[in-house]
């Protein structure tokens, strides 16, 4: 008799069914997914001093994320498992070539022309957790000291490359994605305390490696009132902008800080605080509880998923978007310095939205293509 | 993959269950500290952050008052407020602000010797405040920036208000003049009433009557964007505008005054005997008060003020002059008054007048032969008033000249008058430093007999003095503000008159003789103002001649043009209902007769006319 892999542990699941398990849509998610988007969409409205192109370019990338997202949903995760090493290779290449023939825009050379300009370091966002999640996966949890090394190594590698080019955020996000592996495959707590401490040692190094911008964004957050209109004046006019919200909100387009330009990279980065402006408390909270409902469903999808692979997989995915909402948010109420982190499916901008969405694509993939198994 | 084993994966699974169970928790703690700190400041520091909100927003502009007009007594407009237009830059709208200036320049827009302080403001403003490049453009300025405004993105022609003067020097020291203010100028009049932007009065006229020229100035609260463009009103109050004033002065007579001494040192004043209305207070040499109002640098104002003529000076009410023989009808009226004189007792003048003691004699004009008071007045005799005078002691003189406001301020409405000198005993002791010059000497006496000597007075005290005389004692305060009218409440406040009379006890007949005497200075033979007007001419007068420099002296040789005598005349007329009082000085005029009579008759053909 064939049936579907049941669990009996509290955090079952119920397998998606029928309509969503043909489509390779999770409904619920995706449900998530379009309104996100519709707050997006408004936001970005008003964050562009109602510029109608501005949200027409934003829902055409909307469009074209949800689509990378069905197909990517439409293979299994087994599929990925295969393709990950190679991807991670290919990435690996890709972020090497960008140090030597990147393209340099603003200081920062993370692009690389080949017909279309693009960041590998977007791709590694999604080959990472393929990588670490397919090799510890591979063997037994939980790791040895030599797998735990072999997985470190891949977690830093293309994390160094990318902080060289330079991507503060980026590295962060994509070393966390990998480092959140190891920790779920069970690395003893010695190790991690170990990895810690050596992570608290590197910080002067990593210091002095800064570039100037970043040292002065960390001084700007540890006292953003020392240098007003320079550094701490994103900081400022964020804070101002989200504290003036009050409880209820200004009410959509009446946000002054966002209108009256006080408050710059306001369709990107800082979007977030547009949105405390004008929704206010209650407003902010409700949004949090459709990003903490993602990141909940996805967490499900890990605990339910059918194997080891999927799992880390899922999981990393949903705790990596758990971090770009956290590192986002934190960063514009002033709880973490500025990193260029935007707020996900939320910031205007194309290819992390994309990159986003093929993530969770596979968070998907992960839920509706449970293999039948024999009782 | 590899094949596990299913005891393998529950293991594994439990494994990673426990770990996610405390990611979970650990996404849990991330979420409440996210939330509490947007519980921090969206609620408990929100207000904090409103009001930075709104700081950051709103702005208040300030909206001058217009400053209120001046005209004369028949309407006449005297000051009014001009739209000025002004070249104005915002800096951050501009890409290459040196190569703008640098257009500027070559279009004549803006004075090169001006680029540095331009410069300067620039570096030390707002980027998004505008800064004057160009305080005022002539037409063809204007003209040209309108042909290639499109090369010029964020620089603009703004309009202002100013003060102009249509009539310019002629009212020059009557109204005085307006400028830009300063920290003195706050420390006299309230700050708050003031948005910086005005001109306040700062002399004359404007100066002290600017508490109700100015007004009251409103607000603009406005929108702002980050640039400091405005973005929408937000609600104004309105400015109340200044009163306007009229004044006493009639300009057809100032003009005619003006026209008559512009060419001369000197000053004209008179005065309407029946309310103490000054219808002409004419300085000469004046200045066009427009350059004040349209802002001089720092080198044209000290050009001004190293002028020889000095144009700034009021002489009308500052100028302090020996009246010379002018005093004569008055200390006539005191010797009759006081029973030194007998006016039909005839006294022989043979040019010179003696005293005890003294080794030279004091001289005479001319030769007289015998006259009696009318007579010594008509023809200025001097002998006759030296002899009065040490009849009459200068306590006696002092104390009937002090009646006619001599030696003390007239109270005229307008500042900076000064009081002139009527000299006594007690005077000189208060006044002089060394013992020798404390003391009073007889000499002194005989020489005030004819108002020279130590005598000082205004051409605005002659002025009032001769009011007292056309009308028999009673006179008003003179003043130059008739009435003010407030615009907003469209109402017209006049300005009661203030009757002086110290005079009160004069007999009638001493008046007469008096006004006999001066109708004959220009009416009879012999007067020293004969032949300089028409026949039966409706006026009473008296001419005056200062001495600045000793006859005796000055024998055989020529007198430098500045120590000439100045000519003095006084008058009222008609004699009978005096409608004016005048006073008239010509400095280094020579004589009263041919360098200030001249004047009184341009002023009073046409006064007379009316």
């Amino acid at each position: 008799m064939m049936a579907y892999n049941t669990n009996k542990d509290i955090f079952s699941l119920k397998p998606s069914e029928g309509l969503q398990q043909r489509l390779h849509i999770d409904f619920p998610l995706l449900l998530a997914f379009l309104a996100i988007f519709m707050i997006s969409l408004t936001a970005i409205y008003s964050a562009s001093n109602s510029n109608i192109d501005a949200v027409v370019n934003q829902a055409i990338k909307i469009l074209i994320s949800i689509s990378a997202m069905a197909v990517v949903a439409q293979f299994s995760p087994l599929s990925y498992g295969r393709v990950g090493p190679w991807l991670f290779l290919l990435c690996l290449v890709l972020l090497i070539l960008v140090l030597v023939i990147g393209e340099t825009r603003n200081g920062a050379t993370r692009w690389l022309n080949i017909g279309i300009s693009f960041q590998p370091s977007e791709l590694m966002k999604i080959a990472m957790p393929l990588m670490i999640a397919r090799y510890i996966a591979n063997g037994a949890l939980p790791p040895t000291v030599f797998s735990v090394g072999v997985s470190i190594t891949i977690v830093l590698v293309p994390s160094v490359l990318i902080m060289l080019e330079p991507d503060l955020g980026t590295s962060i996000l994509i070393a966390f994605s990998g480092l959140v592996v190891i920790f779920l495959s069970g690395l003893k707590k010695r190790y991690l305390a170990v990895a810690l401490g050596l992570l608290l040692a590197s910080l002067p190094l990593m210091w002095s490696n800064m570039h100037s911008f970043q040292k002065n964004r960390v001084l700007a957050f540890l006292n953003p009132g020392s240098d007003p209109t320079g550094s701490g004046y994103h900081l400022i006019q964020s804070k101002i902008a989200i504290g003036s919200g009050g409880l209820f909100g200004k009410g959509w387009l009446n946000s002054t800080q966002g209108q009256l330009d006080f408050l710059p990279e306001r369709t990107t980065d800082f979007i977030f605080a547009i949105l405390a402006e004008e929704f206010g408390f209650l407003g902010i909270s409700l949004l949090i509880g459709i990003y903490l409902f993602i990141i909940g469903r996805g967490i499900m999808i890990a605990i339910n998923a059918q194997d080891l692979f999927s799992r880390l997989l899922a999981s990393s995915i949903s705790l990596t978007f758990f971090v770009y909402v956290f590192v986002n948010i934190a960063m514009t109420t002033g709880l973490l310095p500025v990193v260029g982190i935007p707020l996900p499916l939320i910031s205007s901008g194309g290819t992390s939205m994309v990159t986003l969405m093929i993530g969770l694509g596979m968070l998907m993939s992960v839920q509706t293509h449970k293999r039948l198994v024999e009782k | 993959m590899k094949f596990k084993s299913d005891a393998t994966q529950e293991t594994e699974k439990k494994i990673f269950l426990s770990r996610i169970l405390f990611s979970v928790a650990v996404v849990f703690l991330l979420v409440l500290l996210m939330l509490l700190r947007l519980v921090q400041l969206q609620i408990y520091d929100s207000d904090k952050y409103k009001l930075r909100s709104m700081n950051n927003t709103i702005r208040t502009h300030s909206l001058p008052a217009t400053r209120g007009l001046i005209y004369d007594r028949n309407n006449q407009i005297l000051a009014e407020n001009q739209p000025v237009f002004q070249l104005e830059m915002i800096p951050e709208q501009i890409i290459d602000i040196e190569q703008t200036l640098k257009s500027l320049i070559e279009l004549e827009l803006i004075n090169e010797r001006k680029l540095e302080t331009i410069k300067d403001n620039i570096s030390k403003n707002y980027q998004f405040k505008s800064i004057v490049l160009n305080n005022r453009l002539t037409q063809r300025q204007m003209a040209v920036f309108a042909n290639n405004r499109t090369g010029f993105k964020g620089v603009d022609i703004k309009a202002r208000l100013s003060r102009h003067y249509p009539k310019k020097e002629v009212t020059a020291h009557a109204l005085g003049y307006v400028g830009t203010i300063s920290s003195m100028d706050y420390s006299v009049f309230d700050p708050s009433l003031y948005t910086g932007q005005e001109q306040i009065g700062k002399t004359s006229v404007e100066r002290d009557y600017e508490r109700l020229l100015h007004g009251k100035p409103g607000n603009e609260e406005v929108l702002v964007n980050v640039r400091g463009r405005v973005m929408e009103s937000l609600g104004r109050k309105p400015f109340a505008p200044g009163s306007d004033l009229i004044l006493t002065i009639d300009i057809e007579l100032q003009e005619i005054a003006y026209e008559a001494m512009k060419d001369k040192k000197g000053a004209v004043v008179a005065i309407d005997p029946s309310n103490g209305e000054i219808l002409i207070l004419v300085s000469t040499p004046s200045y066009d008060p427009n350059l004040f109002s349209r802002g001089m640098t720092k080198l044209e104002y000290k050009a001004f003020e190293k002028n020889e003529g000095k144009p700034l000076f009021n002489r009308a009410i500052a100028g302090q002059y020996p009246p010379g023989s002018v005093i004569k009808p008055m200390l006539g009226l005191a010797g009759l008054h006081l029973g030194f004189i007998d006016p039909t007792k005839y006294e022989p003048c043979d040019g010179a007048f003696f005293l005890p003691n003294y080794s030279r004699p004091f001289k005479d004009w001319r030769t007289h032969g015998p006259v009696n008071l009318k007579e010594a007045i008509q023809a200025s005799c001097d002998v006759y008033f030296y002899k009065t005078a040490i009849k009459m002691g200068i306590d006696n003189m002092s104390a009937f000249l002090s009646k006619f406001n001599l030696g003390t301020l007239t109270e005229i409405d307008i500042g900076h008058e000064k009081a002139g000198i009527v000299p006594n005993p007690a005077w000189k002791k208060n006044n002089f430093k060394s013992k020798e010059n404390q003391s009073w000497y007889k000499g002194e006496t005989v020489i005030a007999g004819i108002g020279q000597g130590y005598m000082l007075t205004t051409p605005l005290q002659l002025a009032f003095a001769t009011s007292m005389i056309a009308n028999k004692g009673k006179s008003y305060k003179p003043h130059l503000v008739k009435g003010i009218k407030n615009s907003s409440l469209n109402n017209t406040e006049y300005i009661k008159p203030v009757m002086v009379n110290r005079l009160n006890d004069i007999d009638q007949n001493h008046w007469e003789i008096i006004h006999m005497a001066m109708k004959a200075v220009v009416n009879q033979k012999g007067g020293t103002a004969y032949g300089m007007f028409d026949t039966d001419y409706p006026l009473a007068g008296k001419t005056g001649s200062s001495q600045l420099y000793s006859t005796e002296k000055a024998q055989g040789e020529t007198i430098p043009e500045h120590l000439k005598d100045h000519g003095l005349f006084i008058g009222f007329a008609p004699p009978d209902n005096p409608k004016i009082a005048l006073a008239i000085i010509v400095e280094n005029g020579v004589s009263g007769r041919t360098a200030a009579s001249p004047v009184a008759k341009k002023i009073l053909d046409v006064f007379l006319k009316e």
